[in-house]
């Protein structure tokens, strides 16, 4: 809950509720959207329900080994007998958990390096843009492989390593808008009335780049689950190996792909749901917050 | 590079321009946007400002306020002074107490100037506390009155709307109002109506003339409507490639233009008197790019009354019956002035080029 609210409230509170109603009225009417509404919500409950819901403790070890799917076990057991279904919930709970902080952060850092890039532009907007550049010439998972290796294996250090990665993206996505906006009729506007430059930066330029950055942000937090379970998948998960991280399973249920094909099955199922709904909500919130399409 | 105009610089008028030279300077290119612009203008007056798009008029605008796009634009030379106090040279923070109190401006596009994520209410009220030491309360009173100053229907339930709410008219209400908030002695309003249609264009114009004249505020207009200005403006400036090239009073203009630019500017409009013969001609040719340097008259490519020395030379903006009473730079008395070494003669006008035997 708090951390939904984090990547959400702010900009609510900071932008009219007038252009967010119609927005919303548009996207309902999205269908790919509301299908990716589903899968979110289906994400996000998995998460924060969890240990409501899990029958079994994340590393309950009473089942069978490899057995399939079952009435006692809905999606089978793996080689220690650990209960897939609950599993799969509780590394609901690590993708959300690692995904929104690493988002959340990436947009922190990202936004104040785009702001004052592209508020205040000469000399220091070049330095930021090419830290930027090289930051982002590295593919993200490389430089969160670095990091990792670098830092000592953790979720904190997961989150630092994918929030730098996303980072440069928000940087650049708001500095650009930034400068288109310099040029906006109602910037100037602001300028022939006398307001002041951080006034303008602050009310008039970053309110109206902010609906790039929600979307971009929804899309990256697809990414960021995916690249958390390659991570997992690398072997650069959590620091303990019976956390029930979804690359992590994912490594382990390889091995029984002849033997057990359902484990993966299920782990990729849940990684795949979860990454196609930020999908279809970015393009969906894409088309419903862009002015453009209004009717 | 640029040659003084003969308008004396006189003082006492409330907004006095003179050479006002300005460039886009970027990766080693110039853009020649502005190029020795002079004039007057007093308290209540309303001036026109004519010529085809690119000839420098907004930019000259943007100049006078010191909100020319950074970094390529500069005031290179020249002055602007208001009430006898320079402009170009004053620090940002001054020249922000400047905007908006004392010159106001209104843009060509009302569906773009107002800021779409904030009430009308914010932004008023912003702009009335941005100059003024008043509680909300009393900011949002006076928002109020200039929206019923400016016909505003309901202006209380109003101002909690958004601009995506308004009318491209109502819009352009509301930029008036704001641009007549803190009662600026002088509105800029660069093609005010060009983006409304008709009916709405003349109800908009109709409600700046009426508000201008009881608040005494002195108006820069500028339009590609000639015939807007007919109607509007008591002085007109007719512009081309960065200079004033004609000035005179409305009436006089009309009359007698005396540059051939200006003459062929009437025959391409409409007249309901249809004194140019009903047709109407456009001026051939295009207007120069202005990234090279002027050299002698920038019309000479498209005049059919150049004559060689207008390639080496450029006339300068004087009284072209060699008048001997000193020049009037503002007011119904203003000399008419024209930069052309062979102006137009009163017979050539309807005809619209030289009579023959005369080049
Ligand atoms: N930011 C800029 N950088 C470079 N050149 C510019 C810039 N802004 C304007 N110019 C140039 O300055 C010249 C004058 O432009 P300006 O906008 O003043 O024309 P205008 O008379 O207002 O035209 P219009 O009637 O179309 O509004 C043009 O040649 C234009 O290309
Ligand atoms: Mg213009």
């Amino acid at each position: 809950m708090i951390m939904r609210g984090a990547l959400v409230d702010p900009v609510m509170a900071s932008a009219p509720s007038g252009l967010w109603r119609d927005a919303l009225r548009r996207l309902r009417r999205n269908r790919l959207a509301m299908i990716g509404v589903a899968c979110m919500t289906l994400f996000f409950a998995a998460a924060i329900l969890a240990p409501v819901i899990a029958p079994y403790a994340s590393n309950d070890m009473s089942g069978p080994s490899l057995s399939g799917p079952s009435a006692a076990h809905l999606f089978g057991t793996d080689l220690l007998g650990r209960d897939v279904f609950s599993r799969v919930l509780y590394g609901a709970q690590i993708s959300l958990f690692v995904g929104v902080f690493a988002v959340v952060l990436a947009l922190i850092i990202g936004t104040t390096f785009g702001a004052i890039a592209g508020g205040y532009g000469g000399r220091v907007d070049g330095i930021i843009m090419r830290a930027t550049d090289v930051l982002l010439s590295i593919p993200t998972i490389l430089l969160a492989i670095g990091i990792v290796t670098w830092l000592g294996q953790g979720l904190p250090q997961l989150v630092l390593a994918i929030a730098v990665g996303y980072a440069p993206v928000f940087a650049r996505l708001l500095r650009g808008s930034l400068l288109a906006l310099r040029e906006a009729d109602y910037v100037i506007a602001a300028r022939t009335i006398g307001g002041s430059n951080s006034r303008i930066l602050m009310r008039h330029m970053l309110p109206n780049a902010l609906t790039p950055l929600i979307v971009q942000a929804t899309l990256v937090l697809a990414t960021a689950i995916i690249d958390i379970a390659g991570l997992g998948f690398l072997g650069l998960g959590p620091a303990d190996p019976r956390t029930p991280e979804w690359g992590t399973m994912l490594v382990d249920a390889r091995r029984f792909m002849q033997t057990a094909p359902h484990i993966v099955f299920f782990i990729g199922g849940a990684i795949v749901i979860s990454a196609i709904g930020f999908n279809l909500l970015g393009d969906g919130l894409r088309e419903s917050l862009d002015p453009k399409l209004k009717r | 590079m640029t040659e003084k105009s003969a308008t004396p610089v006189s003082a006492g008028h409330l907004l006095t321009v003179s050479d006002l030279t300005v460039r886009f300077r970027s990766h080693g290119e110039a853009v020649y946007a502005v190029n020795g612009v002079s004039f007057d203008l007093d308290a209540g007056e309303t001036l026109g400002v004519a010529g085809e798009s690119g000839c420098g008029k907004s930019v000259t605008n943007l100049a006078i306020l010191g909100l020319l796009p950074q970094p390529a634009g500069r005031v290179e030379a020249g002055s602007v002074q208001l009430s006898g106090r320079e402009l170009t040279t004053l620090r940002e923070e001054e020249l922000r107490k400047v905007r908006g109190s004392e010159i106001a401006m209104i843009f060509q596009d009302p569906m773009t100037s107002l800021n779409p994520v904030l009430r009308i209410e914010e932004q008023l009220i912003e702009t009335i506390r941005a100059h003024r030491d008043v509680t909300v309360q009393a900011a949002r009173e006076r928002a109020i009155e200039l929206l019923v100053a400016v016909g505003v229907a309901n202006p209380e339930s109003r101002l909690r709307s958004y601009p995506h709410e308004f009318s491209g008219g109502m819009r352009q209400r509301v930029m008036i109002a704001m641009a007549l908030a803190l009662e600026p002695r002088i509105l800029i309003a660069d093609e005010p109506t060009t983006a409304l249609d008709v009916t709405i264009q003349a109800q908009v114009l109709d409600l700046l003339r009426r508000l201008t004249a009881e608040r005494g505020t002195a108006t820069i207009l500028v339009t590609h409507d000639l015939g807007v200005l007919a109607g509007m403006a008591d002085r007109i400036n007719v512009m081309y490639a960065g200079k004033v090239i004609e000035s005179g009073t409305t009436e006089e203009l009309f009359a007698h233009p005396r540059h051939p630019y200006t003459v062929g500017l009437l025959r391409s409009i409409p007249r309901l008197d249809g004194e140019a013969g009903g047709k109407l001609v456009p001026i051939e040719g295009r207007p120069p790019d202005l990234v090279a340097e002027p050299v002698g008259c920038s019309f000479y490519a498209r005049c059919a009354w150049r004559q060689e020395r207008c390639a080496l030379e450029a006339p300068a903006l004087v009284q072209i019956d060699g008048g001997t009473q000193p020049i009037v730079t503002t007011g119904a008395g203003a000399t008419h002035v024209a930069a052309c070494f062979n102006p137009v003669a009163q017979a050539e006008v309807a005809e619209g080029r030289p009579a023959a035997g005369r080049r």
